[in-house]
C-alpha cells in the first residue's frame, strides 16, 4: 500500500531502505523523498521504523517472547491505531 | 442554539473522518474504473458520495449548534496498490470510524443532545453496511481466489 502519497512511496519501498539501513526519519526522508510536504505519512514511517528496531532487539538471544516479523505484520491495524490516536 | 463546545469537537472528529473517507473510496472507485472493475467502482463510488452527504448532514449541525465546522482537517488515506490492500485499506477506516461513532453516540446521550445522536446513529447504520460489504468481499477473494473474484467484479 501507499504511505507517502504526495511521492508515491510504498511500504515495499519503505522495508527495502530500513533493511539497506535507514534508521531514523530523517534517512527515510533524504533517502525517499517522503514526509516532505504534507507530513502525514510521517506517522506511519515512524511506526515501521520503530517495528524494525523492536524485531531486532527480540532477535537477541535469550529472549522468552518473539516479536512479529516485519515481513509477516500486518500494518493495517497499526494505521487503525494511526487514524484514532490523530484525532 | 448554542452547544457545549465538547459536542461540536466529537461532531467535527466525525466529520475529519467523513471527509477522509469522501476521498479515500473515491479515489479508490477511480482506481477499480481504471482497471475495469466496474462493479467495485459502482459500489465505492456511491460510498464515497454517501460519505459526502453525511459530510455535509455534519457540517449543518455544527453550524446550527453555534459551532465552526472544521473542513481542513483530514485523516492518513489508507490506499492500496491492488485490490485486496484496497479493501482491507478501507475496513481499516471503517473499523476507526464505527468505534468513534458508538463513543459519539455514548457522548450525545449523556448531554441530552438526541439530534446529534440520531445523526451518529443514521451514519453508524451506513458504517455498518460498508463495513459488512467490505467484509464479504475479502471472504469472497478467500472462498474463490483473487483472479475468479477480479473476473467477476470486471
Amino acid at each position: 500500500m501507499y504511505i507517502c502519497i504526495c511521492e508515491q512511496v510504498t511500504d515495499r519501498e519503505i522495508k527495502a531502505a530500513i533493511n539497506e539501513g535507514a534508521s531514523s526519519l530523517r534517512d527515510l526522508r533524504n533517502e525517499l523523498g517522503i514526509a516532505k510536504e504534507c507530513g502525514q505519512c510521517g506517522h506511519c514511517a515512524k511506526a515501521m521504523l520503530k517495528e524494525h528496531a523492536d524485531h531486532n532487539r527480540s532477535e537477541r538471544p535469550p529472549l522468552p517472547k518473539q516479536a512479529p516479523s516485519c515481513g509477516s505484520t500486518d500494518l493495517f491495524p497499526l494505521f487503525g491505531h494511526a487514524i484514532l490516536a490523530s484525532d | 442554539m448554542k452547544s457545549d463546545l465538547p459536542t461540536v469537537k466529537l461532531l467535527n472528529r466525525v466529520l475529519k473522518n467523513e471527509l477522509t473517507a469522501t476521498n479515500q473510496f473515491f479515489l479508490h472507485a477511480r482506481m477499480y474504473k481504471n482497471w475495469g472493475l466496474n462493479a467495485l467502482n459502482d459500489h465505492t463510488y456511491k460510498a464515497s458520495i454517501k460519505a459526502m452527504k453525511q459530510a455535509d448532514d455534519l457540517i449543518e449541525r455544527v453550524l446550527f449548534l453555534e459551532g465552526l465546522p472544521n473542513l481542513q482537517d483530514l485523516g492518513k488515506l489508507l490506499i492500496g496498490e491492488n485490490t485486496d490492500e484496497m479493501l482491507r485499506g478501507d475496513v481499516t477506516l471503517v473499523t476507526a470510524m464505527r468505534t468513534q461513532l458508538v463513543e459519539g453516540i455514548g457522548h450525545c446521550e449523556s448531554a441530552t443532545d438526541y439530534v446529534s445522536r440520531e445523526l451518529l446513529e443514521d451514519i453508524l447504520e451506513h458504517t455498518e453496511d460498508h463495513m459488512d460489504w467490505l467484509e464479504t468481499q475479502l471472504s469472497l477473494i478467500d472462498k474463490v481466489g483473487s483472479k475468479n473474484y477480479l473476473q467477476a467484479m470486471m
